[in-house]
């Protein structure tokens, strides 16, 4: 019964001073509504971090055919055994572990010798060239669990003609997955090759940003027709980089580059093999696991027994995503040259590391969310107890009348939680139009949850009802009699 | 017939500083119902006092007080201010209106506090009735600024007398008002004790003022010096008529 009431007086109190009204609930709009977008462009930024990560390939592992770590001979029989190669991060091959050397070899010794390559085995060890990985080899680490794309790559170079105009480039033969996989990739014409242009081997062609305007200038070439070896190709699409950070720039592997078919690529060259596969993971952390399957897979499918090295090489895409999937040389520079051996550095350490920096985010975007609303609340309290000397007599005559000692403590708490969440509500209103604009101005990703709503709504009524009391208690303490002699 | 206000042996001492002043002086009084009673004394006699202590806004420091037979002189303040809500209006000098407030919500006030809920329509209702009695319906959307002080003084009755009280407490009605308007206030009062029956205690100290008491009290140095029947009580409804009617403008 008394508390409807209660709020009616507060409503009406509140209307009585209108300009004080306003000017308190604009403290709290403005703390509410500051608050709000800092969240959300705090939270938009983070967001676009990790995309920019994922766009990089933190989830990202090629596999390469060929192994650049040679197979040792067996060492001599007066060979010391120095101890034993630990690593935790990576499971060392047996034959690898143990570290040996001859008492009449310096260890320090550089080998440049002919013989010393000949030692290492150039051969097998493939270095780039060796043909290992097969489309069967890409069919069976697309149905490892965990895995969400796995796409073939062939890599060549080639003269891209039109007409007169010719080009040299790289060619990239590919599964049609691979706009999926990069994810900072937009077409600017057309789109990637379709699964069944794949299957059909069809001579279609995607080009890079780069190969597109040299070839064509600001014209279209969807629909044209391109020779590559002296064979036509259709161009379906033309790719360039959605991602601020990168420019297509000449003598790039992205942009400056032409996209095929694997299929039509490994027929017309007569190919059989692949020089990787390209295969990403549906969930960051699940990468060294996949890592380990994928190298498990393989050896058996290559019927490698346990005494023999890889002839394939899984690399996480993180460190070579750093230099140049999508940092700025100048800052890239700064992380190599911070982190030693940038190759050591694991994907859980990457992650560790983004986890931090996004908790300093929140923790800063916290302080000052906490700071404006404790200005707003003083605001808020700063009017109230003006408010409670100037209305000593309002107070007297409401006592006079009857008012009880809550009922006038309650119409203060409800006016000063009135004032909050009225401001509040504007707040989140302006905060959330702030932020809108903000991210289409900017073009920076901002989320507003309505989580991060609430929040700030709870948060305003809270601060109405805490700054509120201590005020609200004055007034109710003010004795009838005093009030009414107040002039 | 039992008195309404009824107070034995009531002192009130105030500290000032090293000084005690006593305001009154172990007072004892019957007020009945119906009874138009005016208080009269120099300023300082205690009469502004006993006024504050019969209308609830301050306690006695010894002696009894009983409201329609309740001592109230011991209540809690939520009975003390329920006390105040049903059973005592208030009329001041300085009428005691909320600002920038319609009439019609200064009016309605004390049906928002007290028991019982009073929907939004029946308490406009309610006090539509009360300013129509004081003669004020057509001006119920004026702000208190907007009114004269007369009328001001009108609004402060109607507000008075909502909750039907069984007295009226007048502190100096008429001490902003000039003479037309005063006898005009001196009418609603006698005509509200005339048809409703209303206690009323008006506080003044003006004697023609008093004058229109049925009952005069004189007060000095927190004592009862006189306490008589008014025999040559004036009737404001008569002298209202007698006046003459003034220039527009002069009021």
């Amino acid at each position: 019964m008394v508390v409807p009431n209660a709020l009616v007086i507060a409503w009406k109190a509140l209307r009585r001073n209108r300009m004080q009204t306003a000017l308190t609930m604009l403290g709290m709009t403005i703390g509410v509504a500051t608050v709000l977008t800092m969240i959300a462009l705090g939270s938009g930024a983070q967001k676009a971090i990790q995309d920019q990560v994922k766009a990089a390939g933190m989830n990202m592992l090629l596999v390469t055919a060929g192994n650049y770590q040679a197979q040792r001979e067996r060492p001599p029989d007066d060979a010391i055994e120095m101890g034993r190669l630990h690593n935790p991060e990576v499971e060392m091959q047996p034959h690898l572990q143990l570290a040996m050397f001859h008492p009449e070899d310096d260890p320090f010794a550089v080998h440049d010798h002919p013989t010393s390559r000949q030692r290492l085995g150039d051969a097998e060890a493939g270095l780039g060239a060796a043909a290992t990985l097969t489309l069967d080899d890409a069919e069976a680490v697309r149905k490892i669990k965990g895995v969400q794309y796995a796409v073939e790559g062939v890599h060549e170079n080639v003269h891209v003609a039109s007409g007169d105009t010719r080009w040299f480039t790289r060619v990239h033969g590919d599964g049609s997955a691979l706009p999926e996989i990069r994810r900072s990739w937009k077409f600017t014409h057309g789109g990637f090759f379709s699964a069944r242009q794949q299957r059909n081997k069809d001579q279609v062609v995607v080009l890079g940003s780069i190969v597109a305007e040299k070839l064509f200038g600001d014209k279209s070439p969807v629909g044209e027709t391109v020779t590559l070896w002296k064979q036509p190709f259709k161009v379906v699409g033309v790719v360039t980089s959605a991602n601020w950070m990168v420019t297509p720039e000449a003598g790039d592997d992205q942009f400056d580059a032409v996209y095929l078919p694997v299929t039509t690529m490994q027929s017309l060259l007569n190919l059989s093999k692949l020089n990787d596969i390209t295969v990403t993971t549906e969930s960051t952390g699940d990468v060294t696991r996949v890592a380990k399957t994928i190298t498990t897979v393989l050896r058996s499918r290559h019927g490698i027994d346990s005494n023999h090295p890889d002839d394939f090489t899984v690399t996480s895409q993180a460190s070579k995503a750093l230099l140049k999937g999508g940092l700025r040389p100048d800052v890239a520079q700064a992380v190599t040259g911070n982190v030693g051996g940038l190759e050591k550095v694991t994907l859980d350490q990457l992650g560790k590391t983004l986890d931090k920096s996004s908790k300093t985010m929140t923790a800063l975007l916290a302080s000052i969310a906490t700071v404006s609303l404790i200005v707003g609340g003083i605001g808020i309290m700063n009017i109230m107890m003006l408010s409670v000397t100037e209305r000593t007599r309002e107070i007297g005559i409401r006592r006079a009348v009857g008012a009880r000692e809550k009922e006038v403590l309650m119409q203060f708490i409800y006016e000063s939680v009135t004032l909050s969440v009225v401001g509040g509500l504007l707040g989140i209103l302006i905060g959330t139009v702030a932020a809108i604009s903000i991210s289409h101005v900017v073009q920076w990703s901002t989320s507003i949850s309505p989580l991060s709503i609430l929040l700030s709504f709870g948060i305003s009524a809270a601060v109405g009802i805490f700054f509120g009391y201590y005020p609200a208690r004055e007034a109710s303490r003010v004795a009838p009699l005093t009030s009414l002699r107040f002039e | 017939m039992n008195p309404v206000i009824s107070v034995r042996s009531l002192t009130k001492t105030y500290h000032v500083g090293e000084h005690q002043v006593h305001a009154l002086r172990s007072i004892s009084l019957d007020v009945y119902p119906g009874e138009f009673v005016s208080v009269i004394g120099p300023s300082g006699s205690g009469k502004s006092t006993l006024m504050h202590i019969l209308g609830c806004l301050d306690q006695p420091t010894s002696g009894q007080y009983f409201l329609d037979g309740r001592d109230v002189s011991r209540l809690s303040d939520d009975e003390i201010s329920l006390v105040r809500n049903k059973q005592i209006g208030f009329v001041f000098q300085g009428f005691n209106l909320l600002t920038r407030t319609s009439a019609l919500e200064n009016v309605e006030l004390p049906l928002l506090y007290g028991t019982g809920n009073v929907s939004a329509a029946e308490r406009r209702k309610r006090a539509m009735a009360a300013l129509k009695s004081v003669g004020l319906e057509s001006r119920w959307d004026h702000h208190t600024n907007q009114l004269s002080g007369g009328q001001q003084q009108r609004v402060a009755i109607a507000r008075a007398l909502l909750n039907n009280p069984s007295i009226l407490l007048a502190d100096e009605p008429t001490g902003n008002l000039d003479s037309k308007t005063s006898i005009e206030v001196m009418e609603i009062f006698q005509s509200l004790q005339r048809e409703r029956g209303i206690t009323i205690v008006l506080i003044t100290h003006e004697l023609d003022v008093a004058a229109y008491g049925s009952r005069i009290m004189t007060f000095k140095d927190g004592n009862i010096l006189s306490d008589v029947a008014n025999d040559s009580r004036r009737h404001a409804s008569g002298e209202l008529e007698s006046l003459p009617v003034p220039a527009e403008g002069v009021l």
